[in-house]
């Protein structure tokens, strides 16, 4: 694999603060154009990588390689190809949406002022006027900072969490523009979030972080094949239908769950079989439906708990 | 850095903290004089000239430059860790040194305006009231360039400490009640040192402390000029340095 398609990799990234250690040798890639989902509990050092990647700390050991640039100015440069929300939207509470967008437009040195008001249409941000960002709701806040980011057309975008407080709709339109962008320009992204149904809808590949290490990084074509598919049948009496489908199936491969639903592991290509051995046996059958597994059971069963991202 | 430069100079224009305290000076410099102008009247006093508040006056705008220095640097610089807006400037593709220095350039520059308003404000508006009038016997009118000059240069000294001090404190109330403070008690405790400890005593003297007392001195012979340069000039340099080396190892939170 060529360097200079990934944009970015990290080679055994260690992060201590005051003997904790945050981040433990991980090793880290992301590839250009790929929209990369990053998930980890709150303190499993998902914002220390981004901090780092960003330059608002320095590794403890190990390096960072950005755009094939690895040494300490050549890093600093490549970080001009960068747009990013670390943590919450950094925004000047005392300036207008424009004027904040003007600032951060001087400062990358974007020549020309027409971007402002383009980010700010793309953003649905073109009518906030004279009101200052200090009046601005959470979400509000979240598309600025979302606009700041973009500005310059950055080739990576790294976003910490950024769907925190918008309304199911700004959820969906800000999951259509990052895709959007992704598709047409070709932007590599890299979104860390707790939801991570809304990270399933668009990340091309995810990496998994747990107390400071990487666990696992994956495809969403390889998440598919590991989440292990069902059939979820609900029945009148389901201590029978467990019964029959242990003898007249000969698997003990499903789950009885608390509200009576079995979940059935394989047989996936005999659902008509499935039915009529239920039907057969005089069950009704109220609900039969072949699923799969989502990415936060995935990722609850691989760090090994209930839930909570 | 010329866009670090510009986006300083643009933050500090849209800054509400730097016009309020701006104007704020600006009335009390207005009210100040008034108050002499119309006790002179009542009292049947000669009237100050402008020449002559100037010079009686000059050495009270140490005070308002430390004062400014202290709310600038807290609502300029250590306001941006809490908002946030450092981890932009940090992530944005230049060196800390560069953003260290062009922050620093900015704020004392928004420092050196303020410590104008004061001598420019209240000796214009006495002037327009009384007149100009003449200096003393021995002051020429470079008097004002002089002391208006090493006002700015001392006044970029205090922002230069000021700078250094943000690195450290990062927050916008913790920064400005120690700067006040330090600034404040740093020439008694280096008087009161200096006079049991000789080392000390040779720093206070040649310190930006003891000498910007120096900068409204009617009369400075040409043998002391060299240091009353010199020292600021020195404490920016190495003040400077010493900030960048900082931040340079600083993790932006």
């Amino acid at each position: 694999m060529k360097m200079q398609e990934y944009v970015l990799r990290t080679n055994q990234l260690s992060k201590t603060y005051k003997g904790h250690r945050a981040l433990d040798k991980v090793n880290l890639s992301i590839r250009k154009g790929s929209i990369y989902g990053f998930i980890g509990q709150n303190g499993a050092g998902k914002s220390t990588l981004i901090r780092l990647v960003t330059g608002l700390a320095f590794p403890t050991k190990g390096s960072i390689e950005l755009f094939g640039a690895s040494e300490e100015k050549a890093l600093i440069q490549a970080r001009k190809r960068i747009g990013s929300i670390i943590e919450s939207p950094a925004l000047f509470p005392h300036m207008t949406a424009s004027e904040n967008l003007e600032a951060n437009r001087i400062l990358r040195g974007i020549p020309g002022k027409e971007c402002v008001p383009r980010m700010l249409e793309q953003v649905g941000l073109q009518g906030t006027g004279k009101k200052i960002t200090k009046n601005f709701s959470l979400g509000m806040k979240q598309r600025l900072g979302l606009a700041i980011a973009l500005l310059g057309d950055p080739e990576f975008l790294i976003l910490d969490e950024p769907t925190n407080g918008l309304d199911p709709m700004g959820v969906v339109e800000m999951r259509e523009l990052l895709k959007q962008l992704n598709r047409e320009l070709g932007m590599t992204i890299l979104i860390s979030s707790h939801i991570l149904s809304e990270l399933h809808l668009m990340a091309s590949h995810y990496g998994i972080i747990h107390r400071g290490q990487l666990l696992e990084q994956f495809t969403a074509a390889e998440l598919d094949g590991k989440c292990q598919q069902y059939i979820y049948i609900k029945v009148s009496d389901p201590g029978k239908a467990a019964a029959v489908i242990q003898n007249e199936l000969g698997t003990t491969d499903f789950e009885v769950m608390q509200d009576g639903a079995i979940k059935l592991y394989g047989h996936m290509e005999q659902p008509s079989k499935i039915s009529s051995v239920l039907f057969t046996a005089g069950l009704e059958i109220e609900k039969f439906t072949p699923m799969g597994e989502d990415l936060e059971s995935y990722f609850s069963k691989r760090i090994g708990v209930d839930s909570h991202v | 850095m010329y866009n670090l430069i510009r986006v300083e100079l643009f933050k500090l224009h849209k800054n509400r903290s730097f016009w309020t305290l701006l104007i704020a000076l600006a009335v009390l410099s207005l009210a100040y004089p008034l108050l002499y102008y119309f006790d002179h009247r009542s009292s049947g006093e000669p009237q100050f000239t402008g020449a002559g508040f100037l010079i009686t006056f000059i050495t009270s705008n140490a005070y308002v430059m430390k004062v400014g220095v202290a709310f600038l640097a807290g609502f300029f610089i250590s306001n941006e860790y809490s908002t946030g807006i450092m981890k932009t400037i940090a992530s944005s593709g230049n060196t800390r040194g560069q953003l260290y220095a062009a922050k620093l350039t900015v704020f004392a520059i928004g420092a050196m305006l303020i410590s104008l308003v004061f001598p420019i404000v209240s000796t214009l508006e006495v002037t327009l009231l009384s007149g100009f009038g003449h200096f003393p016997e021995g002051n020429t009118l470079f008097f004002i360039p002089r002391v208006l000059g090493l006002t700015l240069l001392y006044t970029a000294a205090y922002a230069s400490i000021g700078a250094l001090f943000t690195v450290v404190l990062t927050d916008s109330g913790k920064t400005i009640g120690f700067l006040m403070i330090f600034f404040l008690l740093i020439d008694s405790v280096l008087a009161g040192l200096g006079s049991k400890v000789e080392f000390i005593g040779t720093l206070y003297d040649y310190s930006i402390f003891k000498l910007v007392g120096e900068v409204a001195k009617p009369h400075i012979h040409s043998g002391d000029l060299p240091a009353l340069l010199l020292v600021p000039l020195l404490t920016i340099a190495l003040t400077a340095i010493l900030g960048i080396f900082i931040f340079r190892r600083k993790d932006i939170k």
